[in-house]
Order: C-alpha cells, then sequence, then structure tokens
C-alpha cells in the first residue's frame, strides 16, 4: 500500500515536471511549443556528450545544456513562431518541424564524423548513488530528488510569477495581452522568455529523470504526448489544473500496474484520458476565457 | 503635448477617424464626446498604439485590412509607428473601454503590474496616491478582479493605469454602465488626480454632461469626423451639440 503511495507520488510528479514547461508557454502565450520532447531530449544528450566526450564536471554539463536550451526556445520564437502567432495549425506544424529536425538530427549517422544518437548507450549518471528506506518502502536517492525538484520547480515558479516584475509580466499577457501591452508590456519580449523559460524548465526535468533510464530519441516523443496529455486533461493553460492532472495520471498509472499488471499500463492510462474529457470537455480546471462581463 | 494631424483610419474600406487634428494641451483635461460608432474607440486606440497590435493580427490571419494614415507627434516625436508598449514607456497610457481588469489576479495585483514601468520608490508613492484616492480599492485588496462591481473595475483600471506613470493618460469611456452616483464619484476623483498631479488627460465619453463641466478643451465626433469643437464654455453655449448630445 505505501510503495503504491510513494511510487504514485513519484510518477505524478515526474508527469508535473515534464508538464509544467508546456503549460507555462501555453497558458502564457497560447502558442503549443510541439518542441518541448525534443528539447527534453536534447538537453539529455547534450549533458551525456559534454560529460563524456569534452569531461565537464557534472553539474557544469548540466548548466551549460539548460543555457543552451533556453537559447534554443527563445530562437525558436524570435525565427519562426513570432510570424504565425494567432494561428494555432501553423504554430503547432511549425514547432513540431523544430522538433523533428532536432529528434531525427539526434539519429544522423556520418556528417564530419557524428555516430549519431542511437542504441542504449547512453546514459546520465544519477545525482547520488543510495538507496533509503522509507516506511517500509525501498526507493533510490534519484527518485526522492525528483520529488524534490518537482516541488522546488513550483515553489520557485509560483514565487517568480508573483513578485518579480518579468513573472508579473508573463501573468498579465496570459490573462489580457492587450491590456497588458497597455501598461508598457513588451508581448513580443515576453513571449520569448516564456519560450526559453519553458525550454530551460523541459531541460531540468530530462536532467532529473533521465539518470532513471536510458537517454534516447524516441523519448521525445513520449514525452511530448505525455506533456499534451497532462495539459489537456488539467484544462489547457491552467497550472493548478496541470497539477491536478499529473497526480490523476500518476497514480491511475500505478494502480493498474499493481493490480493488473504492467501491459495495462497504457490502456489505463488512455483510458483515463478518454473518461475525463468525455465527463469534462474543457478539462479538470480548464475555465471559459470569457468572464462573464460586468456594467 | 499632443498633436494630432488629418489621422484617417480605415477597417478595410470604412472610416472609423476621418481626417481629425487635435490639439491636446499639457495639464489639462481633453474631452472626445460622440455617438456609438462615433469613432472615439478608435481614436483612442490610435493614439495608444494599439491599433497596431489589431492590424498585425489582422494581417497574420489574413483578415481585415487597418489602414492607418496621418501623424500622431508627441512630446515633438512623430509616434504613429511606435509599438504601444514603447509608447506606454512614453507615458501614453490607455485606460481602455470595458476597463479590462485582469480578472483571476487579485486587485492589488493588478495594481502591481500596472507599475511593471514604474521604479519602486515610484510604485510606492503612486500606490499610495490611489489609495487616496479611491479608498474603496484599499478595502478590497485582495479580492479578484473579476469579482468586482463596475464601479470599483473603473476605479481599479484607473488606479492601474496610474500606477503606470502616465504623461498622457488616456480613459476611454471610464463612465460605461455606471450608477449615477458613481457617476458623480468617478467624475469627481477624475478632476481630483488632474489638479493635483497635473497629468493630462483625455477623456472619451458617450455621454458627456457630467464631464463637460470638467475639460478644458472638448471635441464632437460624428462618423468619424470631429463637427465640433470648442472651450468646455463654447460647447455647453452651442445649440446643435447641446440637443444633440447634451440633453438638454
Amino acid at each position: 500500500m505505501m510503495d503504491i503511495l510513494i511510487y504514485g507520488t513519484v510518477n505524478s510528479v515526474t508527469f508535473s515536471l515534464i508538464a509544467v514547461g508546456f503549460t507555462l508557454v501555453y497558458g502564457v502565450s497560447r502558442l503549443p511549443n510541439f518542441a518541448h520532447g525534443a528539447l527534453y531530449v536534447l538537453v539529455g544528450f547534450m549533458t551525456w556528450s559534454f560529460v563524456n566526450d569534452l569531461n565537464l564536471y557534472y553539474p557544469l554539463a548540466i548548466i551549460i545544456s539548460l543555457c543552451i536550451a533556453s537559447l534554443l526556445g527563445a530562437l525558436i520564437y524570435r525565427l519562426v513562431l513570432i510570424r504565425l502567432r494567432g494561428l494555432p495549425t501553423s504554430e503547432i506544424i511549425a514547432s513540431f518541424a523544430f522538433g523533428l529536425i532536432i529528434l531525427e538530427g539526434l539519429r544522423l549517422q556520418g556528417i564530419g564524423g557524428f555516430k549519431g544518437f542511437i542504441g542504449p548507450f547512453y546514459v546520465l549518471p544519477a545525482f547520488v548513488d543510495a538507496k533509503f528506506r522509507i516506511a517500509g518502502v525501498l526507493i533510490d536517492a534519484q527518485r526522492l530528488i525528483i520529488i524534490g525538484g518537482g516541488l522546488a520547480v513550483v515553489i520557485l515558479l509560483w514565487l517568480f510569477t508573483h513578485y518579480s516584475k518579468i513573472g508579473l509580466s508573463l501573468r498579465a499577457i496570459a490573462q489580457d495581452e492587450q491590456a497588458a501591452m497597455m501598461l508598457g508590456v513588451d508581448s513580443d519580449r515576453v513571449a520569448m522568455i516564456s519560450l526559453a523559460l519553458g525550454a530551460a524548465l523541459s531541460g531540468f526535468a530530462a536532467v532529473v529523470i533521465l539518470p532513471l533510464g536510458n537517454v534516447t530519441a524516441e523519448a521525445g516523443y513520449r514525452v511530448l504526448i505525455y506533456a499534451l496529455a497532462v495539459c489537456i486533461i488539467g484544462g489547457l493553460g491552467s497550472w493548478g489544473g496541470a497539477i491536478l492532472a499529473s497526480f490523476v495520471l500518476g497514480f491511475a498509472m500505478i494502480l493498474s500496474t499493481s493490480f493488473f499488471g504492467a501491459v495495462w499500463e497504457s490502456v489505463v492510462l488512455v483510458g483515463t484520458i478518454i473518461l475525463i474529457l468525455i465527463f469534462k470537455p474543457s478539462g479538470l480546471l480548464g475555465k471559459q476565457k470569457e468572464l462573464e462581463e460586468r456594467v | 503635448m499632443l498633436e494630432v494631424k488629418n489621422l484617417m483610419v480605415f477597417y478595410e474600406n470604412a472610416i472609423a477617424v476621418n481626417n481629425i487634428s487635435m490639439t491636446v494641451t499639457e495639464g489639462k483635461i481633453t474631452g472626445v464626446f460622440g455617438a456609438n460608432s462615433a469613432g472615439k474607440s478608435t481614436l483612442m486606440r490610435t493614439i495608444s498604439g494599439i491599433i497596431l497590435d489589431q492590424k498585425k493580427k489582422q494581417e497574420m490571419k489574413g483578415g481585415e485590412r487597418i489602414t492607418v494614415l496621418g501623424s500622431i507627434t508627441f512630446a515633438g516625436e512623430d509616434i504613429i509607428h511606435m509599438k504601444p508598449s514603447d509608447r506606454a514607456r512614453k507615458g501614453i497610457i490607455l485606460c481602455p473601454e470595458r476597463r479590462r481588469i485582469f480578472a483571476e489576479s487579485s486587485v492589488m495585483e493588478n495594481l502591481k503590474i500596472g507599475g511593471i514601468l514604474a521604479t519602486r520608490s515610484q510604485a510606492k508613492k503612486t500606490l499610495d496616491y490611489v489609495f487616496t484616492v479611491f479608498p474603496a480599492l484599499k478595502e478590497l485588496k485582495k479580492r479578484e478582479g473579476g469579482f468586482l462591481s463596475g464601479g470599483e473595475q473603473q476605479m481599479l483600471a484607473i488606479g492601474r493605469a496610474l500606477m503606470a506613470q502616465p504623461k498622457l493618460l488616456l480613459l476611454d469611456e471610464p463612465l460605461l454602465g455606471l450608477s449615477p452616483l458613481m457617476e458623480q464619484m468617478l467624475v469627481k476623483a477624475m478632476h481630483g488626480i488632474n489638479k493635483q498631479t497635473g497629468i493630462t488627460t483625455i477623456i472619451a465619453e458617450q455621454y458627456a454632461r457630467p464631464i463637460l463641466p470638467i475639460v478644458h478643451y472638448g471635441y464632437v465626433l460624428e462618423n468619424g469626423g470631429a463637427v465640433v469643437e470648442g472651450t468646455s464654455r463654447e460647447l455647453m453655449k452651442n445649440p446643435d451639440v447641446k440637443s444633440a448630445y447634451f440633453g438638454l
């Protein structure tokens, strides 16, 4: 029983970490960043490469990778998405294309001696190699770091969006873009910042989650789907909803695994999504954007 | 302070602002009056630059073509192509029609967002000032913007605009849908703000009667063009204006 609770929480926080970057970008600038999963994987490979090819110190490699990822996020906005804002289909196609370039690019072989990241050889080291016993359940340090990292991200983001000027501009743009502009907020600059931040968050998720397994390019697609699932179930753009949805999915997965076996995992996952959407099409905490007008 | 010359705004082929020229004197209140669809809001949106954002979005969608011609000079600089956020930085702050409060943010947070352009000490000083002008807001600090009444929202909208340290404050239909009592209170507040801070103000209103006594100079718009202009006394005396707009 206790192991369901603990591993369920780990699962849920993993979902939240994966989805938080996507939700942030969508909530602020209404841009669905379909390159999200690709950025996640890219950070994994970059970090691996910095550590193993350039022999960089592990934390330094992580920081450099996160910086590159946020730069790339900003670049995606500056070069492509800025021309497409307000056209949802084009935004999806363009950002997904960007993601494809990254993911398939990682698997390219033979250009300039590049061997391509293929196969199960790429593993990020765990931060701390230890196992603990909590309430009788054996758990490794990396999973505890995931929980701690998730908690830290949520708290820091909350503080950032409520107390810093840039954070307040993000919230202003998310609620009423033009009203924010009237008060001097530069919408393009804020959208670029949100993408950079979203990319960094997706990278952060990668460096805390990936040590549990291999880094593979295919994971990029799965991560994107998870992020989308969490955001849609939670209600697009709603932060609280995304966290709630992560817990629903995280526990649905662990329960199905422990009661029906691992084969049912993906069926239960998809089933939960469909069930929630049938009963609440706008997602768990999805709001009608138009608030009743008061005159 | 602000000089609008031969301003024309088209939505596709429909003319919304027709060859308007106006001068706004520093430190005074200028009124813009007219019925629905006379072009008041378009004029305000053009001065604040928000129309450029609207134009950009329509162009991306391949929607309505918006054309802006003419010149707007603010503090000696032509600003007609300047981005709205840059205009706000220069001190042109629009308090929009229907207020557009940030509904999910508290009153306090709305004011904080208003103060994004202000320095810390400016923000603190202005916040105190806003609470002296609208003591009701102080009581409602924690209330979410979406749960305020219309009058409270209007006070918040004006307060939020003041937080942005305006040099030119544009108030678009500040009395829309308010009770006569609230109307009276807001007119007094707007007059007081202008007197105490000397912020140059433009007020666009459909119903001129309560506003007219506090304006220095006014323009009456009809079908996008300025048909009558004059000091508030001249406007009050004009028989056409009287019967058509003031209900006297």
